[in-house]
């Protein structure tokens, strides 16, 4: 019933603890009747401390900075899917019938590294013994992916620049996203070089930020706003940490397995999806993300690329917020930062008109961590008259 | 600031980055590695006998890392080689693992290629030097 982000991107006179204050403000004022902070009963907070901040309780850290009752605080660390692992511990916890108003966040900070020190930390949520012992970082894993999958399926080249045209072009709208400016092919396709096939421009930028929400039972929704947003389904996921311990590279078995237990939950399928914000930390995951969601059999991803289905335009927009590519990935920020981003398109409240997905059908959000060990689907529908 | 993999973390992992040494599963009789708890094709936590791989593979996949692309504590080979190669093997025996090519250029590849592993300096950490698997064309 409230959801809360600060802009993402370089935030040099701000770290988590006012970033999260000021998230939190957002997603405050969003509540149309208003709510008091301390009828909050507990908090679940998704963050990595990137950079070996070495917070060992970030949540009482935040919580007390904003002015929360003494609540309890919970962390949760999955790379890059600690925000929508933190989003499932709530949403289990108003489940579960103990709470009915619990807050949800995520947030990194991640400018104040060396651009060593970030690659350190942003390789340590792979396999360090073996993958990372290779000299691979995330992006090189993914550029193995796109490699075989290239081989595989005989997708060109330039349809994983593709991606990154329509992210950038859909993060230009966005007020919210760090790299707020369209690219052309031309650009995307002459990057320099990151991990063959990947450019700079196939991969998402380092940012910092940070997203709250606010859960509540149904009752308790109710009455504190006449728009509520449902989460319909969920479902979450494992797999091998290390990517050569899996049957396929071209495929996260977390992903799947998180997608069929949300379309079940909420007795639909990848045709009901109206839009959706999938993880696209390299351009490679949003292909792989189409097929694992269901929105295109295996190794036909790429076209939908291809065919302009998921522009702002396209039947079934994806990232219109940008995505990780150009709103950014402040690493535990984004799980959350996709619930918001659902949470203002299905009350009718992007920032932007141009940037408003039409009204009818369902959301679905995807956050992976690191190249799917974990992964988390939500799907959500708007209130009544959506 | 690099991967901190200590000297005694490294040691117990020698006998695979020196010599291929895998288990093979007492349930399914397949090969794994690196070892496991409980075996990567059938499951089964029944218990493994030591398995020696021969060290000849397939290339499966490959990328070619851009000294931007370099972790840290590679970034010194990058700067001075320019790039190095980094495949996924797919070994005569079934597993897969992931692992740097060797006396080769990026357009002397292909998915498929028959390869031969080799022990080289991997990285230097703590002071010591670890070396490891590398694989290079047969
Ligand atoms: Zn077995």
């Amino acid at each position: 019933m409230g959801a809360g982000q600060t802009p993402y991107g370089d935030h040099p006179t701000l770290g988590i603890k006012e970033m999260f204050n000021a998230a939190l403000g957002d997603a405050m004022q969003s509540v149309d009747r208003g709510v008091d902070p301390r009828e909050i009963q507990a908090a679940y907070v998704g963050t990595l401390g990137s950079g070996g901040f070495q917070i060992g309780q970030p949540g009482a850290l935040v919580a007390g900075y904003a002015g929360l009752p003494p609540i309890p605080v919970y962390h949760l660390e999955n790379a890059c899917a600690s925000g929508g692992f933190a989003l499932l511990a709530g949403v289990t916890a108003i489940l579960s019938g103990l709470y009915d108003l619990v807050l949800v966040a995520g947030m990194e900070k991640m400018t104040d590294l060396s651009s060593a020190a970030a690659k350190y930390w942003l390789g340590v949520s792979g396999d360090t013994e073996f993958e990372r012992l290779a000299g691979l970082t995330f992006a090189g894993l993914f550029a193995l992916t796109a490699q075989r999958y290239m081989l595989d399926y005989g997708m060109p080249r330039e349809t994983l620049s593709r991606v990154a045209v329509k992210n950038h072009r859909n993060g230009a709208l966005n007020p919210k996203a760090h790299l707020r400016r369209a690219i052309s092919l031309e650009r995307a396709l002459a990057g320099p070089p990151v991990a063959h096939p990947l450019n700079v421009f196939d991969c998402c930028p380092i940012s910092d930020g940070a997203a709250v929400v606010l859960l509540a039972s149904e009752e308790r929704a109710r009455s504190l706003t006449d728009a509520p947003v449902f989460l319909r389904g969920f479902g979450s996921g494992s797999d091998h940490l290390a990517l050569h311990s899996r049957d396929s590279v071209t495929s996260l078995r977390a992903s799947r397995k998180a997608a069929e237990d949300a379309y079940r939950m909420a007795g639909v399928g990848p045709g009901d999806v109206a839009f959706a914000e999938v993880h696209d930390c390299f351009t490679i995951a949003e292909i792989v993300a189409y097929e694992d969601l269901g929105f295109a059999q295996p190794g036909q991803g790429w076209r939908l690329i291809e065919e302009g289905a998921t522009t702002a335009e396209g039947r079934l927009p994806v990232n219109l917020s940008g995505g990780l590519k150009a709103k950014g990935h402040p690493l535990g920020a984004t799980g959350v930062g996709q619930a918001y981003e659902v949470f203002n398109q299905l009350r009718g409240e992007a920032q932007a008109p141009e940037r408003q997905v039409r009204r009818g059908g369902l959301a679905l959000t995807h956050n992976i961590g690191g190249i799917g060990g974990t992964a988390v689907v939500c799907i959500y529908e708007g209130g009544e008259g959506w | 600031m690099g991967a901190h993999v200590s000297v005694p973390m490294y040691q117990r992992s020698v006998g695979q980055r020196y010599r291929l040494l895998g288990q093979r599963c007492r349930g399914c009789g397949r090969v794994n590695f690196p070892p496991a708890g409980a075996c990567m094709y059938c499951g089964s936590r029944d218990g493994f006998d030591e398995a020696q791989l021969s060290g000849r593979g397939k290339i499966y996949t490959f990328t070619e890392i851009a000294p931007g692309g370099a972790p840290p504590e590679f970034a010194r080979q990058a700067a001075l080689t320019g790039s190095y190669i980094v495949a996924i093997v797919e070994l005569a025996e079934g597993p897969r693992v992931v692992a740097q090519l060797v006396d080769c250029t990026f357009s002397d590849l292909q998915v498929g290629k028959e390869v031969m592993m080799v022990v080289r300096r991997i990285y230097v950490e703590e002071g010591v030097v670890r070396y490891g698997y590398k694989f290079r064309l047969a």
